[in-house]
């Protein structure tokens, strides 16, 4: 406890550091195992535009050369390293010639407000509900409807975004289709837009929100189990501590700590982890640049947005690394256990 | 004026296979001031009995008959909110585990705070204070000790906390359920002895529950012996242990092991023709072996060499954290000493080729403390007997495996029929340890490692226990290692004891002369600190427990051991 010690700091800046190297020459090397030139689709695409392209050698010649293909492999990975460092990683092939920064900085801000807004609050209610289920004093009907509840867990997110697009933008009219504000509000800090935003991300959020709170759910469930029968526990029945007391302090605060961990993977994964969600109700986020720049094979943003999510999920596990031994005064800051 | 009285208490616990009668009509009552022990072994129905007075039995177990009355309360009536008042209150429980019983996340006087103010709502903060520091001071804590989160105390001042929390609202009963199970001896006494004065100081009756005859006859005034949920004597604690007339009782005052006392080996088998190969090798060596873990030496530089001619059977006493179980652990081969070379055969155990591993591996088998981990959960008994009978290349058929595995299984007084076909789990803890035994034996070994055999065993099975691992000498010819803290049972099974300390070994020789009188200050306590079962003599002699303690930290660490007698066949060297 206390202040972090430099030499742990070091530690854990060198392996994110490391991890997010080694992850960047993953993407780098997977896609050029690929047999697929994305010059070649480029082109393609041109002549499914224009009918037919003129000086077609040419034109695969020059955008060769624009990607830097000509390059040996030494430099051009290299040149990749030095731009993944700035944050640059090239045109979209796709949208050409918009930069793949540009396309991820205009939809990063909507999927990091969408799904870690949704991601929080399911971690919240998917552990209340795992610890209410497995507290003996729960109410029989409370513990018999949290099961019921969960059916909603194997449903996969398209069906069940789908339904509740249905019920309550199609049918009762509470909730607009699609997209992430309205086509009549202008973006900007102003009343109207953010209220706009909470509207058309009321659907998303709470399509993901039920379909993934069992995870939480089920997982606390099996630790509250644990530390129920923990000596504690009975101790502090024993001390005649009120039961509610004896939840919160005793039994959440111990069975909460491995939730902690699983929660910072999860937050890495939430970049990739809706992307149909974002897909059904055409919300601009990350999820659904990626589908499009999978259907499109655009290497340079598939690139790109595979980089943010190891970034946010290599940074995010940082962050419980150094959070975790305030929160759990057995585990300490040079990494071993007391 | 009774604090409490228990009349006609039945327990039953309904199972798929009928119901289990935990209790049966149990009557007991104690008086202001008094100390009574409940006594038994497992299943007993003694936590039981205490969980049955807290109102806290686990489910499915009920109260199917009987009454309990504390002072004015009938504790089996009383509304749920007013049973959660009175408890700590008025009735108190110092739990077994007392490793496990405080939250790990918050600090011990949290631990406390949050009691007093369940109880009394929102005190002043100031004489919360003064009452906490009175608490820790009162169980001899220091006072900064309430600030610690619990990983960072040690086990006896855990429980210590424990008492401290007991105590803190001075109730009327205070029920301590085997308070002291998990501590050495020299520890247990300074528990019991804050346990008693604090007890006196408040006027509270106690209740303590427990396995040992010593620590009982050391503590109580009354004692009740249960035996299957059934009360089979109760009486003035001196004359149930010096004139007990139950025939359960005077087994249980028989067999408690005693320094000087009488074997309870028995006569041994005669000793079969041994040959063993390569004499003039020895069997297992130590050269110069030392382990340190970072900065703190777990095991002071020793050598020694256990010639294998003839059987013996060597003991190595001490603390926990006296460094016996990594001396077992080298031998093993399972943990590398950080200088020196343990040889078996004249072999570097270390430096093997696969096949002589193999050997090793095969002539050198363990017994370890707990009973429970020791069977891979999804096996049944013959597979995991047979399994490394044939893995040792002994099989040659099916009907010899089963002839071996049913030889071994006798030997260590089990019947094959209805062993060899069942789960772990269906097996009791006394079981399963005899069948780690008669595993090792099937593969015909040369050396023994035994780490704590018994001690997680019930004391009337621990004798038949050690008893069949004794015999493994004679019948078989197996050179024994045997790790234990337990000086009594040391000083009946062994040929040759090393007692050791921090690391080093303090003194040596044979029995008779190590634990039957002992010369090195160290040894000296840990033999006074033996709770003996014999009202009339002294426990721990004229120091207090707290004394003795301070005494062990300034003791001369670099002291030379002492070398007692010798047995032929062992040498041991000490220092550089």
């Amino acid at each position: 406890m206390g202040r972090i010690p430099r030499s742990y700091l070091l530690n854990r800046v060198v392996t994110l550091l490391l991890t997010v190297w080694i992850a960047a020459t993953l993407i780098w090397i997977i896609p050029r195992l690929s047999p697929v030139d994305p010059a070649d689709i480029m082109l393609g695409r041109m002549a499914a535009g224009a009918g037919a392209v003129e000086n077609a050698d040419q034109i695969l010649a020059q955008l060769k050369e624009n990607f830097g293909l000509n390059d040996p492999l030494v430099i051009q990975y290299l040149k990749y390293i030095r731009n993944v460092v700035t944050l640059d990683f090239g045109l979209s092939t796709a949208t050409f010639p918009t930069r793949v920064s540009t396309l991820i900085a205009r939809a990063l801000p909507w999927t990091v407000g969408l799904m870690l807004l949704s991601v929080v609050i399911t971690f919240f209610i998917g552990n209340a509900l795992g610890a209410i289920m497995a507290w003996d004093r729960s109410p029989k009907l409370v513990r018999v409807a949290i099961p019921v509840a969960m059916v909603f867990t194997s449903i996969p997110p398209i069906l069940s975004g789908l339904l509740l697009m249905w019920l309550f933008a199609a049918k009762l009219r509470w909730f607009p289709l699609t997209s992430a504000y309205g086509l009549t509000v202008e973006p900007g800090w102003t009343w109207g837009f953010v209220q706009s935003v909470i509207h058309h991300g009321f659907l998303p959020a709470l399509s993901i929100v039920i379909v993934t709170f069992g995870f939480w759910a089920l997982g606390m469930r099996g630790l509250m189990i644990t530390v129920q029968g923990e000596d504690y526990v009975m101790l502090a029945k024993a001390k005649g501590l009120r039961p509610r007391y004896i939840l919160y302090r005793y039994m959440i605060r111990n069975a909460i700590l491995p939730q902690i961990t699983a929660f910072a993977l999860k937050i890495g994964l939430l970049v990739a982890g809706q992307v149909l969600v974002e897909r059904i109700f055409a919300y601009n986020g990350m999820g659904k640049l990626l589908y499009d720049a999978i259907l499109d094979q655009d290497f340079p943003v598939i690139q790109g947005v595979s980089f943010v999510i190891i970034l946010m999920t290599a940074v995010s596990v940082f962050l419980v690394d150094l959070v975790y031994p305030f929160v759990d005064p057995r585990i300490r800051h040079d990494g071993g256990e007391t | 004026m009774n604090v409490l009285n228990v009349s006609d208490l039945s327990i039953d616990f309904p199972t798929a296979r009928g119901v289990v009668h935990a209790l049966a009509d149990l009557s007991f009552s104690v008086a202001r001031g008094r100390r009574l022990g409940i006594i038994g072994e497992s299943g007993s129905g003694k936590t039981t009995t205490a969980l049955a007075v807290m109102r806290m039995l686990a489910s499915p177990g009920f109260v199917s008959g009987g009454s309990i009355r504390l002072g004015d309360l009938d504790i089996l009536t009383l509304p749920e909110d007013r049973m959660r008042r009175a408890r700590l209150r008025r009735v108190s429980y110092i739990p077994q585990g007392a490793m496990n019983s405080l939250n790990p996340v918050m600090r011990v006087e949290d631990q406390l705070k949050d009691a007093i103010v369940a109880h009394e709502g929102r005190t002043d903060r100031e004489a919360l204070r003064t009452r906490l520091a009175d608490a820790f001071a009162g169980v001899g804590l220091p006072a900064h000790a309430g600030s610690l989160y619990p990983h960072e105390l040690s086990g006896g001042m855990k429980q210590r906390v424990c008492i401290a929390l007991g105590v803190i609202l001075n109730p009327e009963l205070i029920i301590a359920d085997e308070p002291t199970s998990a501590l050495d001896v020299v520890t247990q006494r300074q528990v019991m002895q804050t346990l008693k004065d604090v007890q006196k100081r408040i006027g509270a009756a106690l209740i303590l529950i427990g396995h040992d005859m010593g620590l009982m006859a050391q503590s109580v005034d009354e004692l009740v012996v249960l035996k299957d949920g059934v009360l089979v004597e109760h009486g003035d604690m001196r004359r149930v242990i010096e004139n007990p007339s139950h025939p359960y009782t005077r087994e249980l005052v028989a067999s408690v092991p005693l320094v000087g006392g009488e074997s309870f080996l028995g006569n041994s088998v005669a000793a079969p023709e041994i040959t063993r190969s390569r004499e003039d090798l020895a069997l297992l060596e130590f050269e110069n072996v030392n382990k340190a873990y970072g900065g703190i030496t777990a095991l002071h530089p020793m050598s020694f060499s256990l010639s294998g001619e003839e059987p013996r059977v060597i003991s190595i006493v001490g603390q926990s954290g006296s460094g016996k179980s990594t001396m077992g652990s080298i031998m093993l081969g399972f943990n590398a000493p950080s200088t020196g070379r343990v040889l078996f055969e004249g072999q570097d155990i270390a430096r093997m080729s696969q096949h002589q591993s193999r050997e090793f591996r095969k002539n050198v088998q363990a017994v370890f403390q707990d009973p429970y981990a020791c069977f891979n959960p999804f096996y049944r008994v013959d597979h995991a007997l047979g399994f490394p009978f044939r893995r040792f290349g002994y099989a040659t058929s099916d009907a010899q495996v089963q002839e071996s595995m049913h030889l071994a299984c006798q030997s260590v007084g089990l019947d094959p029929a209805l062993i060899l076909r069942r789960y772990p789990h269906e097996l009791s803890g006394g079981q399963r340890q005899r069948l780690i035994v008669a595993r090792a034996l099937m593969l015909n070994p040369k050396l023994l490692v035994a780490d704590e055999p018994v001690s997680m065993v019930d004391a009337s099975l621990r004798a038949t226990i050690l008893k069949n691992i004794y015999d493994l000498k004679d019948s078989h010819g197996i050179s024994i290692f045997y790790i234990t803290h337990d000086l009594a049972t040391a000083y009946h099974v062994s040929d040759y004891v090393m007692v050791l300390y921090k690391g080093q070994v303090v003194e040596v020789g044979p029995p008779k002369e190590v634990i039957g009188d002992p010369r090195h200050p160290y040894t000296q306590l840990l033999i006074a600190s033996i709770p003996w079962p014999d009202p009339d003599r002294e426990w721990g002699g004229t120091t207090t427990a707290a004394e003795d303690i301070a005494a062990l930290d300034a003791m001369d660490h670099d002291a030379p051991t002492v070398f007692r007698g010798d047995v032929p066949g062992f040498r041991l060297d000490v220092g550089e």
